[in-house]
């Protein structure tokens, strides 16, 4: 298959073709020339407006509920919508059912993502099932594929077992990904505790839950000497608790989700139930933190806590509706809608991760393995249709900056 | 003649004007209950549906006198024994109920915001008759209608709202609707009852009951929900009494005279004496009489009639 990409603008540092517009031409998954006004007879020529095209984008927090809740998204689904959004790589969330904690449902993700453009990469569960009791079988699910281990949405919230986590995973060199609530202290809450929870009378989850979360799970690495990602940090003081952290030297890094970039509490204001998300959205000043702490690196990645559900899920009061929204297809607009910069949107959809996580460098040059994303970020495009399954999508038929073109990945383009 | 809003979701949402043109109608149906013929036929042509998802007695009795002294076709429906057991979701429950034509919702559930959700998928008009603990606006109409009456004006008037602030319903549309009406609004009780950024919302925090009672005109004392015993927020009703039970020493050792209101119904014993709750400075039943006034004022507002029919 050849592929030929015209006049895009190259963004990835680690090429020598870093800003420069010229033409790709892919053939049969690998990049076969870097060139000015490259004529060639192709299957796919991608062009347009004001192209850039980067190392593929990797999504490292994402539920396609496969197995087990198939209703609410597929693994196909799932897969389609983040070849839309931009992603090559995408990390599956273990909180299916049956849980991926075992070697088998680690290798059934990966054959269902075999023939795709994106890969996935599952990430394991910590716990026996995600009940937060007993290790489950990380090295030989590591062995087997996976590629980072966490309970998902179920943080684990026992000190203890969280400890013997975080050194397990040493011998293998490991990494465990940490969603931080205190489940204790978010109790019956429902959104984030403060002047607008007060307001609305709804129970509120305080800031607190989050930030002795990170102050203990950093407590705990710093004594194991392990490795820790925090995904979906929302709270400007467990921010500056992990800043901290790196400043001091220990192996910590985190992301952030879209919604936290873009949104704030006072969206709750009509009790809908979309804005209904885990950890809950915070405060404007918190938000304003989170593009800081991305902007001065001390996030690393963006997550997009993809979190498809049905119409019925969500059409509920807000009490006894899911929580999440589906937005991976959304995850670039709404980064150019909050203002990051092309440039620092690859460094941590593309650059960190693969470092963090050990995913390989794909850089674009001539002769390598071709994991492209092709997107437009001066593009307007309105959002009609979307390849999930899900209902809870934000700005449905809204009109969205940032357009994403496809990608190129295992020698597809999608 | 007719509210800013569509619906009577909650307190937040209404204008000064609104809450005023209320008590104006409260004050004509208020006497058309004083009458022999207790009636008018102003809503002869509407159905209203009390919707209770959640125990209520005294709230819904109040409604269904208002609505049928309005002449208002009355359907009572309580969740027991219903179709929501049987996992029926509030929007087919409630477009089964518009289905038979029915035009008006009166509305009590246990989740917060559910009116608001609600209002987003049927065509009807609400009226909020609690939900969860956000909001009870037509209490807190009622409360501010007796405070008025016998107070007069609310501006500027002292009142201290005593109890389980954090899950009180009541609690939070009495702050909303006292403000609106320029009343200034303390809020005491065990910190743990207490939202910890209730201040924002414009009152003040006093923990000594005392000291709250001594600084004002009107005592609002909630009830004390048994149900939440459960909860580590206090520790034993015999504490909580003997500090923030308010009996006739108590409000002997004021220096002045104070109203004493209750919501209803009243644990006596916990957070109120019988020595308080039945004595001269009680407005309680004040408080149930006008209640059913209120209620029909802004069941007839929000029916859009232009007259009352007489």
């Amino acid at each position: 298959m050849l592929v030929l990409i015209r006049k895009a603008r190259i963004e990835d540092t680690h090429s020598d073709f870093n800003g420069q517009v010229i033409d790709i031409l892919v053939e049969d998954g690998k990049i076969k020339t870097i060139s000015k006004d490259i004529t060639a007879k192709v299957d796919t020529v991608i062009e347009g407006d004001n192209i850039y095209v980067s190392p593929g984008w990797v999504d490292i927090f994402a539920d396609y509920r496969e197995p087990g809740l198939e209703h609410k998204e597929t693994l196909e689904s799932g897969m389609k919508a983040a070849a839309a959004g931009g992603f090559t790589d995408v990390f599956t969330v273990p909180n299916t059912q049956p849980a991926i904690s075992t070697k088998s449902s680690v290798q059934y993700i990966l054959q269902k993502a075999k023939g795709h453009a994106v890969s996935l990469h599952p990430i394991g569960a910590a716990t026996q099932n995600v009940e937060g009791k007993v290790l489950a079988e990380m090295m030989d699910m590591q062995r087997h594929g996976a590629i980072a281990f966490s309970d998902g949405w179920k943080p684990i919230q026992n000190a203890g077992l969280m400890l013997k986590a975080l050194e397990y995973v040493k011998s293998f060199n490991g990494i465990l990904i940490q969603l931080p609530v205190d489940t204790a202290l978010a109790a019956d809450g429902l959104m984030h505790e403060g002047p607008v929870s007060t307001r609305l009378g709804m129970a509120g989850i305080p800031a607190l839950a989050e930030t002795i979360m990170v102050h203990r799970d950093i407590e705990l690495l710093r004594y194991t000497g392990s490795r820790l990602h925090i995904t979906g940090v929302s709270t400007a003081v467990a921010l500056d608790m992990i800043r901290k952290a790196k400043k001091e030297g220990l192996d910590i890094t985190c992301s952030v989700t879209p919604y936290h970039l873009t949104l704030n509490d006072e969206m709750l204001q009509s009790y809908s139930s979309l804005y209904k998300v885990s950890p809950p959205l915070r405060p404007e000043a918190d938000r304003l933190a989170m593009i800081e702490g991305l902007k001065d690196g001390t996030i690393d990645c963006i997550a997009s806590h993809h979190r498809p559900h049905e119409w019925d899920a969500k059409a509920k009061e807000f009490e006894y509706a899911s929580d999440g929204l589906a937005i991976q297809e959304i995850v670039f607009s709404m980064l150019i809608g909050a203002g990051i910069a092309p440039e620092l949107i690859v460094k941590t959809m593309s650059d960190n991760p693969r470092r963090i996580f050990g995913l390989g460098n794909v850089k674009i040059a001539e002769g390598a393995a071709a994991s492209l994303t092709i997107f437009q970020p001066a593009v307007a495009r309105t959002l009609s249709h979307t390849k999930s399954i899900a209902d809870n999508i934000l700005y449905r038929g809204k009109e969205l900056k940032g357009n994403v073109l496809g990608i190129v990945s295992n020698s597809i383009f999608e | 003649m007719s509210l800013s809003v569509k619906h009577l979701l909650g307190i937040k949402e209404l204008q000064t004007q609104d809450i005023e043109q209320i008590f104006q109608t409260a004050d004509n149906f208020k006497q058309v209950l004083q009458r022999q013929i207790k009636k008018v036929p102003a809503l002869r042509d509407t159905t209203v549906v009390n919707l209770f998802f959640e125990n209520s007695t005294r709230t819904r009795i109040s409604f269904e006198l208002a609505e049928k002294r309005l002449s208002a076709d009355t359907v009572n429906f309580s969740a027991s024994g219903s179709s929501v057991s049987k996992g029926e979701t509030l929007i087919d429950t409630v477009n089964n109920i518009l289905a038979m034509k029915v035009d008006m919702i009166v509305m009590r559930h246990s989740a917060s915001g559910a009116p608001w959700f609600l209002a987003q998928h049927v065509d009807a008009s609400i009226i909020n008759a609690g939900d969860g603990t956000n909001e009870h606006p037509t209490q807190a109409l009622l409360d501010a209608y007796s405070i008025r009456e016998k107070l007069g004006d609310l501006k500027g008037k002292r009142v201290t709202i005593i109890g389980d602030i954090m899950h009180s319903r009541v609690a939070l549309s009495n702050i909303f609707c006292l403000n609106k009406l320029g009343a200034e609004v303390t809020v005491s009780g065990p910190p743990t009852l207490i939202p910890k950024y209730i201040q924002d919302l414009g009152v003040k925090v006093e923990y000594d009951v005392k000291k709250a009672l001594q600084n004002c005109d009107v005592a609002n004392v909630l009830r004390i929900q048994l149900e939440r015993q459960h909860k580590p927020l206090f520790s034993t009703l015999r504490e909580y009494s003997l500090y923030y039970g308010i009996n006739k020493d108590m409000l002997d050792s004021l220096q002045k005279e104070i109203l004493i209101m209750h919501p209803g119904p009243i644990n006596r014993g916990v957070e109120l004496n019988s020595d308080v709750a039945d004595s001269a400075n009680s407005i309680i039943l004040d408080q149930v009489e006008n209640g059913v006034a209120i209620r029909m004022a802004v069941i007839y507002l929000l029916s859009g009639k232009t007259a009352l029919g007489e």
